[in-house]
């Protein structure tokens, strides 16, 4: 079935399987890589991408039902030459590990941003709640929000004794 | 190395600065094995056993073979080959028995994974169900099935493990020092309890992916989603019989790893396929679900332990006994038996002690290394043990603790002395105890008690773990300066996640004297470039690979300082350098750029001297021996890295249910290179030890199929799970044959956060918990005195949680 | 999916019961898709066609009237329901088990309409439903047909849908506006979990109703409580209408014990 699509500002005519998944389009037929599978299930966030304003689990929508659809993915996170705010954030905390639940985090974190500039730590884990990460333990990526929100002094560190 | 250099002197060691990784990272560019695909690739997908013990009767891939798109198809008739790390046990594919629910029987490779997903499901295998051995204490029953009946005739490394022919004993680890008996007559107390947890996963976010292409010439080129290249090669080439020089590992960006992709996986399955589809590339990434149960998880334990103690509190003699589930293969687990056996007493000094560690085989996936290699399991043990025992002589658990760990003078169980440099488990127990004011609660602890009627309880657990590795382990660094005098490090120690090589590149830059930005760590790992690393494992990168790169940056200098003599016509001894040129130190302005000597330096006359500027580090473990296999006895441990966990909770006690208020971990790092990246290890490390105190573990149903291999019903912490409050502090006792004093820290934050937390809940409530994890019900069930949901293996496919104790006659009790 | 169907995307109520009346049996319908998906992904179902109804116009509708109460689509998201000012001022509830369902990537995509037309007896939107008296709408090629909630639920993961109809949508009554009420669900862990129970209490104009998830076949409303019903009566009568098993989440014993447990909590806490 052939679809078309918006992602990252750009638009998109493919061809795809009706039992394709988002996730798989992206990743195999518009090669966009950035987005990941860790579990085809909905649990655990590594496919998180913005579709039409709202994050989602790439792995739990058909390409066909993207037809018409605006999306965002981590590709289209950082416009100019550098980073985005978010990422330069995530960057100064050392938010990322092994990196691969960073671009669906960056996602929830987005659209988080986007509904409340000024969220509550709550809210925070709240946003990313639906992304595992089993490297981090989370802090310094809430640290890395807490940067984006004018709340750095909250910020933990390593103590000497 | 230069573990005496004070922070004020150092530029490089001791900041924090950004990761070498994180632009790729962050914007997505990173290459996974999942993300990497070539021309005509070819997808595999597996039939997998539905049964946890069983013979193959036959096979029938005919229906199969014909459907479209299908190019290979594999079964385990075809394959001779025997793969194992210690002990040579497993085959690529099941072959006359299957041994573990999940395990792989039949391969397949097709154009498309639709098409391989249809020839599986085409695929007749026809299984006589035998029964089972499910629980490792049944395994040891004289009348026990046999999971390896011809254990005898594998081959295994004989210096360090002893498995036993005619059981289900993969290995027998001894250690024996003093005389426990003797002791135990002349103790005041005698304490002895049983504690035990299940099997868990790793959870890498990136399940194990593999492509293999098994070229012409049987050259054999894999890339995989692997901790380490070289011991993929190595047992790579052992099992199909191919040389070094015909196999090429390469590793890109992995995600995540814990211990389950330190070995050899589903290359050799990917590769079978490939060599029979004529070369043409096979990629394989496990589900989710056989990242459960095709791969391997984390051993079970059951681990009794007798104590004896006199009446100042000092313990006299200990005898322990470790019963661990390998699972069907030996893999790790034999080595888990062995690093834990002579680590089994935790942080103390045991002078007479007794230990017996055994390796079972059962017919259950099977057990590997996991992120504290069976140190997150017996503390588990060891640390409820040292609360159950103070609380049974009537002492406080942090004072008897302090009275029993390890300090300058004190030997440990495999004769070893503990040294002023060896790290400081009192500092590290007392900063955690402070740092959660244990003892008693605070006025607003009081108050929170009082409105929620939630119970406050404190405790605190230490724990110790140095690199389970060979004796001789070794590693090495390339460095290559480039024509604009910046610097390229190689090395095959791979970071996948871990930070490993941004502090690397610090410890470069520092020694070089170097900018930062001028050193660049590749990122890909590969065994035709990268000079050797045994393993990425055991906590041991940093502290080896970090020696071979003070190393590697010396050689460097030294041919720069040759180079730069002689065209300066000086003698070395009289050279400096900067980030940019060697000089005279008498004359400073005569000098030469790295630039112009990195490929060679071009005299006036358009003579060269020098050649490219290659520094080599090499570095292997010193002063380590094998342990004496009747009585333990040897060096083991290049560095033991202490710490402690202090948590406060609160637990309702009526439904059992409990929140971590506060975490506060303290580890005796030597030096901490990278601050920010310590307290990601600290604090990642400590959330995954949380995981498993709270909710992991395997469940499997009475005929061994696993019942929670997805993350539906094995759960793991998510940013709501997290403690309230968290700290993370360093203690510094520099390690004298550590880079700039550093040793390792990835697996300790894991390390004795159940047992803390099994502390504290006793503290708030009384309640006895032996068992982890510790969900709502264990709590409550502790608090009733009721039976504890016992041993993970249920009765029925959703019926009860409770094992069936008539199946286990005797049961080792 | 490695399992290949066909999509189907109808845009007009005519045409998707035509489909499915066609389709009987072989096909399955799609809406958030949260469930079905991952059931697809897993070999659960294997159907031939895919019928997505969230083309259908009118299928997005969340409504409400003081005539008609509150209209809520089939594809409308639990999200959708936590946005919306009116369904937050006037339903808390409904509210209070939206917010507890599973994480908010999937409660972006997740609708009320598939969480009640699965069944699965830890359907967090099937209590506030059943103790809010809603309606299901109900449509075939035959017609339509209405049925409130408490007769919707026939077993583990059946309904009273017959073949060719589907849920068209849910109407929770104006008179439920402002049900007071409180959901407690128990979880393995604090994020998103399936719940080892649910219990939801709700207190309007007098009337106290408990419905309870994860503790029977199907989710269970427990009404008929007076006034003067204390926290062992209360106990007694929910725990006499739940009949949960000994599972990988929880033992029999301990889910009896936290549904009493819940609901004398929230005996006091509803008020």
């Amino acid at each position: 079935m052939r679809i078309s699509l918006t992602v990252n500002g750009q638009r998109y005519t493919v061809d795809v399987a009706e039992h394709k998944t988002l996730l798989r389009c992206l990743r195999e037929d518009l090669g966009l890589t950035g987005t990941k599978e860790g579990c085809g299930m909905g649990e655990c966030g590594a496919c998180t991408i913005i579709f039409n304003g709202r994050v989602v689990n790439a792995c739990m929508i058909l390409a066909v039902e993207a037809n018409g659809a605006t999306i965002e993915t981590i590709e289209g996170e950082a416009t100019g030459p550098g980073l985005s705010e978010i990422q330069t954030a995530l960057e100064r905390n050392n938010s990322a590990q092994c990196g691969f639940c960073t671009p669906g985090m960056v996602m929830s974190i987005k659209e988080l941003l986007r509904d409340k500039p000024k969220p509550t730590i709550d809210e925070m884990k709240e946003a990313i709640e639906g992304n595992f990460c089993r490297c981090t333990g989370y802090v310094q990526i809430i640290e890395a929000i807490l940067d984006l929100t004018g709340r750095s002094a909250e910020k933990g560190e390593l103590k000497h004794v | 190395m230069f573990d005496d250099v004070p922070s004020s002197q150092l530029s490089q060691v001791g900041h924090n600065g950004k990761r070498d990784d994180s632009l790729e990272k962050l914007t997505g560019e990173a290459t996974y094995v999942s993300d990497m695909t070539f021309p005509g690739l070819l997808h595999a997908q597996l039939k997998k056993s539905p049964h946890a013990r069983a013979r193959i009767v036959a096979i029938d891939t005919s229906r199969a073979a014909a459907l479209p798109g299908v190019r290979a198809i594999v079964t385990g008739d075809e394959l001779d080959y025997r793969l194992g790390l210690y002990v040579v046990d497993k085959r690529i594919l099941a072959r006359d028995e299957v041994r573990h629910y999940g395990e792989a029987v039949v391969a397949v490779a097709a154009d498309t994974i639709e098409q391989a997903r249809a020839a599986v499901e085409a695929i007749d295998v026809q299984y006589e169900v035998l029964k089972p051995v499910l629980h490792h204490m049944d395994a040891l029953q004289p009348d026990a099935p046999l999971v390896h009946p011809d254990l005898g005739s594998y081959s295994y490394m004989a210096a360090a493990f002893t498995p036993q022919p005619g059981t289900n004993i993969a290995n027998h680890t001894k250690l024996r020092k003093g005389d426990v008996e003797k002791a135990f007559a002349e103790a005041e107390w005698v304490v002895e309890r049983e504690y035990s947890c299940p099997s868990v996963q790793h959870v890498p976010l990136e399940t194990h992916v593999a492509i293999v292409e098994w070229g012409k010439g049987d050259k054999v080129s894999i890339w995989s989603s692997a901790q380490s290249p070289f011991t993929v090669r190595n047992l790579f080439c052992h099992a199909f019989g191919l040389s070094h020089n015909q196999v090429r590992v390469q590793i890109p960006y992995v995600g995540g790893g814990f211990g389950g992709k330190a070995g050899i996986g589903i290359e050799p399955l990917c590769a079978v396929l490939s060599r029979q589809a004529g070369g043409r590339a096979v990629k394989f990434q496990a589900s989710r679900e056989e990242e459960f149960s095709l791969l391997p998880c984390r051993s079970a334990l059951t681990y009794r332990i007798k104590t004896g103690v006199d009446a100042a509190g000092k313990i006299v003699g200990q005898h322990m006994t470790m019963y661990w589930d390998s699972g069907a293969y030996a893999d790790y687990a034999v080595n888990v038996t062995r690093a834990s056996g002579f680590s089994a007493s935790g942080p103390y000094e045991i002078p007479n002690a007794w230990l017996d560690a055994y390796t079972i085989y059962t017919n259950k996936p099977y057990g590997t290394a996991y992120r504290g290699f069976g140190h997150v399991e017996f503390h588990w043990a060891v640390e409820r043990h040292m609360e159950l025992v103070a609380e049974a002589i009537g002492m406080d658990p942090f004072l008897f603790r302090l009275r029993n760990a390890l300090r300058p003078g004190s030997l440990t169980m495999t004769g070893e002395e503990i040294t002023a440099h060896s790290g400081n488990v009192l500092k590290c127990l007392e900063t955690a105890a402070g740092a959660i004011h244990y003892g008693d609660l605070t006025n607003e602890e009081k108050a929170r008690q009082a409105a929620t009627g939630w119970k406050i309880g404190k405790g605190v657990a230490a724990l110790q773990k140095a690199p389970a590795m060979p004796p001789f382990t070794a590693t090495s660094v390339i460095l290559k300066m480039n024509e604009d005098g910046s610097v390229l490090v190689n090395l095959a120690l791979t970071d996948y996640g871990q930070g490993t090589y941004t502090s690397i590149r610090q410890i470069v830059a520092e020694r070089l004297g170097f900018p930062l930005h001028k050193i660049k760590v590749a990122f890909e790992s590969d065994t035709d470039r990268d000079p050797y690393d045994w393993q990425t494992v055991a906590s041991k990168g940093l502290l080896l690979s970090g020696n071979a790169a003070i190393l590697a940056a010396e050689d460097l200098l030294h041919k720069a300082y040759a180079v730069a003599a002689e065209a300066l016509h000086a003698n070395p001894c009289d050279l400096g350098h900067d980030g940019d040129k060697v000089f005279l130190k008498h004359h400073p302005k005569k000098s030469v750029n790295f630039s112009s000597m990195a490929v060679g330096l071009a005299l006036p006359n358009g003579n060269g001297i020098g050649g490219p500027l290659i520094g080599v580090g090499r570095y292997i473990a010193q002063g380590l021996t094998n342990l004496n296999k009747d009585n333990g006895e040897g060096f083991p441990a290049i560095d033991w890295t202490f710490g402690a966990h202090g948590i406060i909770v609160e637990v309702n006690e009526e439904t059992g249910e409990y929140h971590v208020l506060k975490i506060a971990s303290v580890y005796d790092v030597g030096r901490a290179i990278h601050p920010d990246i310590v307290r990601g290890q600290a604090i990642g490390g400590m959330l995954q030890g949380l995981g498993t105190a709270i909710c992991e573990g395997y469940i499997y149903d009475q005929q061994g199929r696993l019942l929670n291999p997805s993350f539906t019903d094995n759960k793991i912490p998510t940013a709501k799970d997290l403690p309230l409050e968290i700290e993370c502090y360093v203690v510094e006792t520099p390690q004298v044959d550590g880079p700039y004093g550093a040793r390792g820290v990835g697996e300790h934050s894991m390390i004795s956060v159940a047992p803390a937390l099994g502390n504290a809940i006793q503290k708030a409530t009384g309640a006895e918990l032996m068992h982890m994890p510790m969900r709502s019900e264990d709590v409550w069930r502790a608090l009733n005195h009721k039976e504890p949901i016992d041993n993970w293996i249920t009765k029925s496919p959703i019926g009860s949680c409770r094992s069936a104790p008539e199946a286990r006659p005797g049961g080792g009790r | 999916m490695v399992y290949e169907f066909r999509y189907l995307a109808p845009k007009s109520v005519g045409r998707l019961c035509a489909a499915l009346t066609e389709h009987a049996g072989a096909a399955k319908l799609l809406a958030g898709g949260t469930d079905l998906l991952p059931n697809i992904r897993n070999g659960v179902f294997k159907p031939d066609y895919v019928i997505d109804l969230k083309l259908l116009p009118g299928a997005a509708k969340l409504q409400y009237s003081q005539v008609d109460g509150l209209i809520i689509g089939p594809a409308v998201t639990i999200n959708d329901l936590l946005r919306q000012r009116s369904v937050r001022r006037l339903y808390p509830v409904l509210c209070d088990c939206a917010h507890q369902l599973a994480s908010h990537q999937i409660r972006n995509r997740a609708t009320v309409a598939g969480n009640v037309v699965n069944a699965s007896p830890c359907s967090d939107m099937a209590p506030a439903l059943l103790c809010l008296d809603a309606v299901a709408v109900i449509r075939s090629a035959a017609g339509q047909r209405q049925l409130p909630f408490s007769q919707f639920f026939t077993g583990v993961k059946k309904t009273a849908l017959l073949p060719g109809e589907f849920l068209e949508k849910i109407i929770v009554p104006a008179a439920s506006s402002n049900a007071s009420g409180r959901y407690l669900k128990l979880k393995r862990i604090a994020g998103h979990d399936l719940g080892i129970v649910g219990v939801l209490c709700t207190l309007h104009q007098g009337r106290r109703r408990y419905a309870v998830s994860s503790a029977a076949p199907t989710p269970v409303l427990v009404d008929g409580f007076s006034a003067g019903d204390g926290p062992e009566d209360v106990e007694r009568r929910v725990l006499a209408a739940v009949s949960p098993i000994s599972d990988v989440r929880a033992s029999q014993e301990y889910r009896r014990h936290m549904i009493a447990v819940y609901a004398r909590q929230l005996l006091q806490e509803v008020r």
